[in-house]
């Protein structure tokens, strides 16, 4: 099998985030004889364009690493590795050095990936030697599989040029060619020609209409009016398959659909096979799991996520966007639970969530004065605006006992006064989960709440620019603490299904646990500190921040270590046999 | 617009060729798009001389979507609900296309009478009976045929009709397996409903594995 090597293309950013991206396409297109998918001559040019415009992002957002750009022999990792581009990333930030290899991956979008699929179909051009529409409509027939279409090519090219609609049955091979070449077409008069064409009192045997109309057919004399035609073609171009005749297998090439449905038309078609495409090889291809987002990470060698199972770690990965998430089970980043107690955790929660009222609310009432008060940042130290009663946002207890030492909330406390009689222990069970899941939630929407704060740090940065003459570099540790800040949270909400799963009389829950408390109280006080607005504070503070958001990272790797342990000695199992 | 024209059309090409035996009509003078198809079931099949119900409801989209096709006759046939007569067919599904008429999808169920598909089934109980014992098949469908689709040779009616047909009969379960459970002291429903969900026709009285997993699901 003949091996390629494909010029290192230096493609990296993500089209979407480029609000130029769009506007520059599609004057493109308006050009009367350019459409981005005809493979007309001047995609490179359009390429490097793209380039210039988002050289300086790349600089600074990713690592090169031409060195990686090697080809496999395995067929997989060939096949893989023709989609490979210079944009690669590591997680490692979550991983001790050296227990398991650095997962590599780079951030696609279906664009990225459909001209990386075009460079291929340009190298597949000298072996077909046919237009490169064809090669791309059994491209996409192969689902752009190109070892087993070169592999069928070879063993029956005539009857699958037929199969794939490139040709009709009773064309000679000879001929093919002549035939397909849309460009120069072949007006001999046995051919009917492709196209489209103005007719007289044209009777459509689709809609029974008789009419002054445009009509379309391929070389098979198939011929209906453009309305039916558009209406037939609307329907097909979500499900990423060839468009055939409405009435036999020649397939509608691109350039049949974007002169029939205009400009650009194909695009849709492509992109939707693309999907199905990353769908397919889901084991590589993993779509961006939040809302909106289209980054699609592609991770080509699979072969260290077992090692990662294997020692509870999980491979997280960071798109374009910044979404953070977890390779293997799609879910926001988790540790310290590993994918398994996540689903369990999950699962958990939606089967109980009809016995219970899980949906916890936003305002709680103050424990003094009955006023109801909403939570509008991440820190749990409220203090009411009505009383000025200071209280722990989760325990609902004073706040002066939560300011030093422990962080008493993360603790469960068994109720000493419950009856110990074994119809309690169901209850007691539930109301186990019952609190687990509450911090669990309660810290999801701290998170939430931490997260929209992060969305007016750009102003507070600005605002320290203008009045405390700080450089905007300066200003970055409010962002990096944010960040931290948002880390740490999802850490610590995911450190209660780990507790919930986990043998409560073991040592070593007892050392989760602490380390539970201690890193809630490192997150509060730097959620607390974030809360600050005026600039000169902030400047003042500004050692405390990068003591406490330091403080932060160091306790939510002790305590993500600290949960790995639980899960390799086999201390915390996610089972549902807890509760029955 | 072009729906009801084209649907006007298509009962016209229908009525203009009553060779093929195939009726299409509505199913009330207001109400264009649901419709009532049947036609004759194949010859040298155990549907010959039945007379095939459809229920057609002509989508929105039309010719663009498929039509919504289900048997109201009862059918014996692996790719057809014997419950509720739907009916896997491709081109009623992914594989429509828009030249495809009423009368034609019609002549394709024709044909899925003629030649079943059990490798993708929508009864797989019945397909199950196809794989396992044609014959024994072969008289169910016919039998079906007799009740339900009205097919007798020449109008004769021997004696059955669908109240006193006996149900191991309408399933193909043979009779002596049934009274050989009944002996036992269990209820015949009961034992029809076990052997067919188990796929069950008839039974080697030396096979006590299968034997045993019936006394086991009947004592369930």
């Amino acid at each position: 099998m003949t091996q390629m090597k494909l010029p290192a293309t230096t493609i990296s950013r993500n089209f979407i985030d480029n609000p130029n991206y769009e506007k520059e396409h599609s004057e493109t297109n308006d050009s009367p004889n350019t459409s981005t998918f005809t493979l007309t001559d001047d995609i490179p040019n359009h390429r490097d364009s793209l380039i210039n415009q988002d050289s300086e992002f790349e600089i600074e957002d990713f690592m090169y690493s031409d060195d990686d750009f090697e080809y496999d022999d395995d067929y997989n990792q060939t096949y893989d590795s023709m989609l490979t581009k210079p944009v690669k990333r590591s997680s490692k930030k979550e991983l001790s050095e050296g227990a398991v290899p650095n997962l590599s991956y780079e951030i696609l979008t279906t664009q990225d990936i459909f001209e990386n699929m075009l460079a291929r179909v340009d190298h597949l051009q000298p072996i077909f030697n046919m237009p490169r529409e064809d090669i791309l409509l059994l491209m996409q027939h192969y689902d752009w599989n190109e070892e087993r279409l070169l592999e069928n090519w070879t063993e029956r090219m005539e009857e699958l040029l037929v199969e794939i609609g490139v040709s009709q049955a009773d064309v000679r091979p000879t001929d093919i060619n002549v035939v397909k070449d849309t460009d120069e077409i072949n007006t001999s008069e046995t051919k009917i020609e492709r196209g489209i064409t103005y007719k007289e009192g044209f009777n459509c045997v689709i809609c029974c209409e008789e009419k002054d109309t445009q009509t379309f057919s391929l070389e098979c004399g198939h011929e209906y009016c453009i309305d039916c035609y558009r209406h037939y073609i609307e329907d097909k171009l979500h499900s990423g398959n060839v468009i055939t005749c409405m009435d036999c297998t020649l397939a509608l090439k691109n350039i049949d659909i974007d002169s029939i449905m205009g400009h650009n038309s194909s695009k849709k078609l492509m992109t939707s096979s693309i999907k199905s495409f990353v769908q397919k090889h889901n084991k590589n291809y993993r779509w961006c799991p939040y809302a909106d987002c289209k980054c699609i990470i592609h991770l080509s060698d699979t072969s260290s996520l077992a090692e990662y199972t294997r020692l509870h770690y999980s491979p997280f990965v960071q798109c374009d966007t910044d979404h953070r998430f977890c390779f293997n089970c799609g879910f926001e980043t988790h540790a310290p639970a590993d994918c398994n107690v996540t689903n369990a955790w999950v699962k958990k929660a939606k089967k109980e969530s009809d016995n219970l009222n899980w949906v916890m609310s936003h305002t709680k009432e103050c424990p003094k004065c009955e006023v109801n008060i909403e939570k509008d940042g991440g820190c749990n130290h409220m203090k009411c605006s009505s009383c000025k009663y200071e209280f722990c946002w989760i325990c609902e207890g004073d706040w002066a006992p939560h300011g030093k030492a422990f962080y008493q909330c993360t603790l469960y406390k068994n109720d000493e006064n419950s009856k110990k009689t074994q119809n309690d222990e169901l209850s007691k069970t539930m109301k186990k989960y019952t609190f687990y899941y509450r911090v669990f939630n309660e810290h999801e929407i701290s998170a939430k709440l931490d997260w929209k704060l992060g969305q007016t740090i750009g102003s507070k940065v600005r605002a320290l620019q203008e009045k405390m003459d700080v450089s905007w570099i300066e200003g970055q540790f409010l962002t990096d603490s944010i960040k931290i800040l948002n880390e740490g949270r999802t850490a610590l909400k995911w450190s209660f299904p780990v507790a919930f799963y986990s043998d409560a009389s073991h040592n070593l829950t007892k050392i989760f646990v602490d380390n539970q408390s201690l890193l809630s109280k490192a997150v509060e006080d730097l959620s607390e500190l974030l809360q600050i607005k005026e600039p000169e504070e902030i400047m003042k503070k500004r050692l405390e921040f990068y003591n406490k958001s330091g403080y932060v990272e160091n306790r939510m790797y002790a305590l993500m270590e600290c949960g790995r342990d639980l899960l390799c000695k086999g201390i915390c199992k996610p089972t549902d046999q807890i509760f029955k | 617009m072009s729906r009801a024209k084209r649907i006007m059309k298509e009962m016209q090409a229908i009525q203009d060729d009553p060779e093929a035996h195939i009726t299409l009509e509505f199913v009330s003078e207001s109400d264009i798009h649901h419709l009532k198809g049947s036609f004759l079931g194949p010859p040298g099949t155990p549907y010959e001389h039945g007379t095939f119900v459809v229920d057609i409801e002509v989508p929105m989209e039309y010719p663009f979507k498929p039509p919504k096709m289900k048997f109201d006759t009862k059918v014996y046939h692996p790719n057809i609900s014997s419950v509720t007569g739907a009916i896997c067919l491709d081109i009623l599904k992914n594989a429509w296309s828009p030249v495809i008429t009423l009368k034609s999808a019609l002549i394709s169920l024709q044909a899925l009478l003629q030649s079943p598909e059990p490798s993708d089934p929508q009864d797989a109980e019945v397909a199950q009976h196809y794989l396992k014992d044609r014959e024994s098949f072969n008289k169910t469908a016919a039998l079906w045929t007799q009740l339900y689709a009205g097919g007798n040779n020449d109008g004769n009616n021997d004696g059955i009709n669908a109240n006193n047909a006996d149900e191991a009969d309408l399933y193909g379960i043979s009779q002596e397996l049934v009274q050989e459970f009944e002996s036992q002291g269990f209820q015949k429903d009961r034992i029809i409903e076990v052997l067919r969900r188990l796929g069950i026709k008839s039974l080697d009285p030396n096979d006590n594995d299968s034997i045993n997993r019936v006394i086991e699901e009947l004592l369930n």
